[in-house]
């Protein structure tokens, strides 16, 4: 059974595997200052260099009315700031915004709240939240600020400061939370859907699943003039996680009604409700293109509960395929994975894997795709299966991977056993020049060794292959096995490292080597 | 309508905190901002007024005379009086003499308002610019009414307008209009007119007060002054709270009485001098050696605030005879006199301890710390600590500084510079930076009730000395009573610095590192003997730099 705790643990995971970047970010720079990242809600300790970094990237236009008090709840306003854009003729570029540093002309008034910032980051860092409650309260009169963009910019951090701190503040409780969401969302109606958006992060990371959801109905009938068309982008994206919601509704149902099999009509009607809000907010978001990692995973798997196979596929092809879409290694994981649940045939599947290898020649898939390419047999899968190898070793993430290596090892047998020992020259060509400082050190030995025998003696086996026919490669092999040895006296001859090649018993090796 | 039925249904909306209400056909208020209907309802009370479904009067809130509503007329000199006032009575607070406020103060201002023909004049600058003012910013509507306005009443009331602004009080019977600003603004926010007439600016307050501390020979030297201001221990920072109910401020007011930094050390100081030729001040009385102002006595109290040994101070004042700073006619300020200028006393003071100081132990980062290995051998054999040692001394000094410091930058960053009551920049934005005060407001509530904080943080009460020695919570053990020992040798029956030459690094000839010892052997005949004869221009060419340093260590 689904519980909400599981879904939420659910719902975090996806979150930190995928991270959907809403696509506007690079087509139009100008509609929002600080684009949404739906990963970064919580957890992480707050940069304010990020916030600086952020600001930076906000559009020129902000800077034009220096001397205005702002005016963000007029309607007035935008009508004013229309033609100000016109005339003023910026070009939509991410122009860094000034930061706001200590000059000669500063005034204390801003050297307080620079001084403030600092103290309250020092803080954060160090996790004394009550402190930096406390330099909060003196924070909260840059909200009174008289120019524009300084304003904005204090709300901005007013309002991550005051998140994080009230989510890790001991004392604090959901209703302070909810009264200071409430009170920001108000205060700066230009970042009103943002504010919701996170606040229903907050209730989801909380376990307030119903309250998220309510949060999120609200944020989506939100008008406010000119402002709600100006935050159309973020509405998108409220649109979609809305959906996402409803699908994690749906799953706890399907959990639910799968438990007591006779089925309640009523309960099924209800999922069948919640698939369809979900699927409608969902297929939205998936025509624009972006990173919805989370949402065709749900999607996807409604789909497929509802054997709508084909519309999944489809989905995924278009996830995976569309030029539009940043490339992303994820869409065609997602693609495999689907292809291999529905048992298609081994050549999609290559051909799947064979795009996320260019990608990412470092995925942890390729080891799926070795094997697959291995049982097609033919000598250009073999060739092609070495350079998946090659690559996968060429990543440091895999140095101590005992798997990867005893792939090597296996590799290595078939190719002698099938005359096929050319191939292996053509991927070491290039790798001659450092593989033997990247793998075959002696302090690698050492650290292969206090890892795991069966390890070192997969790499021995590699290493007296592709280094062995060279005096200097055979001395980085001698290196790499004298330490290894607990007894330290016995040095090995040519002769062990032949039997060793020719792929003798592991623990007869291994005794030739240690008692020889 | 709807503006003239909500007119007055002040209270903020509890969900977003804007007033901003409008009414429904039901007669139900509801809150433009975040859609709010709240159950209060419109109250009718003349049936005869209403009209199909429209309302239009609600009995909360009997009508307030518009005068009450908009304040009186006032002009902005009357601020500036107001708020001189409110310095005057907490420098009194402070122990300053009486005279300060009813004499010297009092009649620095009169002289001012004077001479700047704000009062006191049968042309008073305002309605003589107000006819060319009222084409000149057409923009705003209150502006252009206020001038015809005041063209007409300068004219017929001219008596009352003047007895308004010369008492202190500042009662007296004047039309109300229907602007809210000070009537004479606009003269105040154009540069050039500020130039031409001097007219006043939050900075200049505190010249005023500087200059009258300075007749009166008070205790408070410039630093302290702007020490007690930074504190608030002076109204300084968003003093125009505190104006009478009948004196609003709108729009261009806060350009005049905003304050967002304090001023500079040196900014103050040429303003009170440029202060003191407008009012054609005479030469101020000079410094009795029993003023507190006086270098000698300023010393004795940097001295105890830097923890030195009281023995320092006949030093101190041999010192200040050699460079002649002690005199009347040194210690005195004359507007007029050629290349005159204020005297900087705590920079002074601080300055002769620097020197004196750099007489007895050279401060050459050899010849201090050889002293103090003697300092220590002796304490030893005599069993005591009775001599002083400039090592210990550093290091507890050093260790206090560090920690006031951290203290200073804290304080800096709590520090709270936003007015309780906003002025409003026009009424458009009236209700934004209302709104804005409140969300303020009941963030900091919050925040106050997590922490469990104290609203009001405690506040010192103002004082002279910022460090404390020798006491349980002081900053380290007190240095006062120890004598200078082998710093100071018998020669020729009088005493003597132990140490031979003045080093100074402006004053030693640059040879490069090769050649040090050579150059040792130059710079005393280079400059021999100096401390027999110390003449001012090098004592002022001395003060320069570590004056400077001095500065940052007392201040």
């Amino acid at each position: 059974m689904i519980t909400n705790g599981c879904m939420l643990k659910s719902f975090k995971v996806t979150e930190e595997k995928g991270n959907p970047l809403p696509p506007q970010r690079e087509k139009k720079p100008k509609t929002s200052p600080c684009v949404l990242r739906c990963g970064t809600a919580y957890g992480n300790l707050l940069a304010m260099d990020d916030i600086s970094a952020e600001w930076m990237t906000s559009p020129v236009r902000d800077c034009g009315s220096d001397n205005d008090v702002s005016n963000d709840d007029d309607d007035e306003d935008d009508e004013e700031e229309e033609p100000i854009r016109k005339r003023s003729k910026w070009p939509d570029l991410p122009i860094p915004a000034p930061w706001y540093g200590e000059t000669s002309k500063e005034t204390g008034f801003h050297r307080s709240s620079r001084l403030c910032l600092n103290q309250i980051r020092e803080c954060l860092l160090e996790h004394r939240w009550q402190e930096a409650a406390e330099y909060l309260i003196s924070y909260f009169q840059t909200l009174e600020e008289i120019s524009t963009p300084r304003q904005l910019l204090a709300t901005e951090i007013i309002f991550r400061l005051g998140s994080e701190i009230l989510h890790q503040h001991p004392n604090s409780k959901l209703e302070d939370v909810n009264h200071f969401f409430d009170l920001m969302k108000n205060t700066g109606v230009r970042g009103y859907l943002k504010i919701s958006l996170e606040h229903s992060f907050h209730l989801l990371l909380t376990g307030n699943f119903d309250d998220a959801v309510r949060q999120l109905t609200t944020a989506e009938s939100w008008r406010y003039g000119k402002q709600s068309a100006v935050q159309a982008d973020k509405m998108k994206l409220i649109h979609a996680y809305r959906g996402f919601l409803s699908y994690l509704s749906w799953i706890s149902k399907k959990g639910s009604s799968s438990e007591d099999d006779d089925g309640d009509v009523s309960a099924i009607q209800e999922m069948h409700t919640y698939f369809r809000q979900a699927c409608i907010s969902l297929q939205e978001i998936l025509k624009l293109p972006g990173v919805w990692d989370p949402f065709v995973v749900g999607y996807v798997n409604m789909l497929e509960f509802y054997n709508d196979h084909e519309g999944a596929l489809n989905v995924l092809k278009e996830y995976a395929y569309d030029s539009r879409f940043p490339p992303n290694p994820n869409a065609h994981v997602y693609l495999y994975r689907f292809l291999k649940r529905q048992g298609s045939t081994e050549k999609k599947q290559i051909r799947v894997l064979k795009i996320l290898g260019a990608l990412v020649p470092s995925h942890e898939l390729m080891l799926e795709l070795f094997s697959l390419l291995l049982e097609s047999g033919t000598e250009q899968s073999l060739k092609e299966a070495l350079d998946v190898l090659f690559n996968l070793l060429d990543d440091c993430s895999w140095k101590h991977s005992v798997a990867a290596w005893t792939c090597f090892r296996n590799m290595i047998k078939l190719l002698r056993r099938k005359k096929l020992k050319h191939l292996l020259e053509e991927g070491w060509e290039t790798r001659k020049d450092w593989w033997p400082a990247f793998h075959f050190r002696t302090y690698h030995a050492r650290a292969d060794f206090q890892l795991s025998r069966q390890l070192l003696l997969m790499k021995v086996v590699v290493a007296s292959t592709l280094v062995g026919n060279s005096k200097n490669a055979f001395s980085a092999c001698l290196g790499l096995i004298v330490p290894a040895n607990p007894l330290g006296r016995c040095f090995p001859t040519q002769s062990t490292f032949l039997l060793l090649g020719a792929g003798k018993e592991q623990k007869h090796g291994l005794g030739v080597l240690v008692n020889p | 309508m709807d503006e003239e039925l909500i007119g007055f249904f002040r209270e903020p909306c509890s969900q977003c905190s804007v007033v901003n209400w409008g009414v429904t056909e039901e007669g139900g208020y509801y809150c433009k901002s975040c859609h709010n209907v709240i159950e209060r309802t419109v109250e009718v009370t003349d049936p005869s007024c209403v009209t199909g479904s429209r309302v239009s009067a609600i009995s909360h809130g009997a009508k307030k005379p518009a005068k009450q509503k908009h304040g009186k007329d006032w002009m902005v000199c009357e601020g500036f009086q107001f708020i001189l006032k409110q310095q005057a009575e907490a420098l009194l607070a402070m122990g300053v003499r009486p005279e300060l406020k009813d004499d010297i103060l009092c009649n620095f201002w009169r002289g001012y308002l004077h001479k700047s023909q704000q009062a006191y004049t049968t042309k008073p600058l305002y309605s003589v610019t107000s006819q060319q003012e009222s084409d000149s910013c057409p923009e705003s509507l209150a502006a252009s009414e206020l001038s015809c306005l005041s063209k007409a009443e300068t004219e017929s009331d001219m008596d009352g307008a003047r007895s308004t602004i010369s008492g202190w009080s500042s009662d007296g019977g004047r039309l109300s209009s229907v602007c809210t600003e000070a009537l004479d603004s606009s003269l105040y926010c154009s540069a050039r007119e500020r130039r031409m007439h001097h007219l006043m600016t939050m900075p200049m307050t505190l010249a005023f007060l500087h200059l009258s501390l300075l007749w009166l020979q008070e205790a408070i030297t410039l630093a302290d002054l702007l020490r007690f201001t930074a504190e608030g221990h002076i109204p300084y920072i968003n003093a125009y709270q505190n104006f009478p109910e009948d004196m609003k401020l709108f729009g261009r007011d806060a350009l005049i009485f905003r304050v967002e930094s304090l001023p500079s050390y040196k900014m103050v100081q040429e303003e009170a001098h440029n202060l003191a030729i407008f009012l054609d001040l005479p030469r101020f009385p000079p410094l009795t050696s029993a003023c507190l102002l006086h270098p000698s006595l300023l010393c004795l109290r940097y001295l105890m605030e830097l923890n030195l040994p009281d023995e320092l101070h006949v030093w101190v004042c041999w010192v200040m005879q050699q460079a002649g700073v002690g005199k009347d006619t040194f210690l005195t300020y004359d507007p007029w006199a050629e290349k005159s200028g204020l005297l900087n006393y705590d920079i002074l003071a601080s300055a002769l301890i620097v020197v004196t100081l750099k007489l007895l132990f050279k401060l050459d980062d050899q010849q201090e710390w050889c002293l103090s290995n003697s300092a220590d051998d002796e304490n030893k054999q005599n069993q005591d600590s009775s001599i002083f040692c400039f090592r210990k001394w550093y290091k507890t000094v050093q260790g206090a500084l560090v920690v006031a410091k951290e203290a200073e930058e804290q304080a800096m960053a709590r520090k709270s510079w936003k007015s309780q009551k906003p002025v409003y920049p026009s009424m458009r934005n009236k209700s934004v930076v209302i709104k804005r005060r409140r969300v303020v407001e009941q963030l900091q509530a919050q925040f106050q009730k997590l922490t469990g904080s104290d609203p009001q943080p405690r506040q010192d009460s103002p004082s002279s000395f910022r460090l404390r020695w020798g006491e349980e919570d002081g900053g380290g053990p007190s240095y006062q009573g120890r004598r200078l020992g082998s710093a100071v040798k018998k020669r020729k029956g009088s005493a003597r610095p132990s140490n031979p030459t003045y080093w100074h690094t402006a004053l030693s000839s640059c040879k490069p590192r090769s050649e040090k010892s050579e150059s040792l052997s130059v710079c005393p005949s280079t400059h021999p003997s100096i401390h027999p004869s110390i003449h001012p221009p090098i004592l002022v060419r001395v003060m320069g730099v570590p004056g400077a340093a001095a500065k940052q260590h007392t201040v």
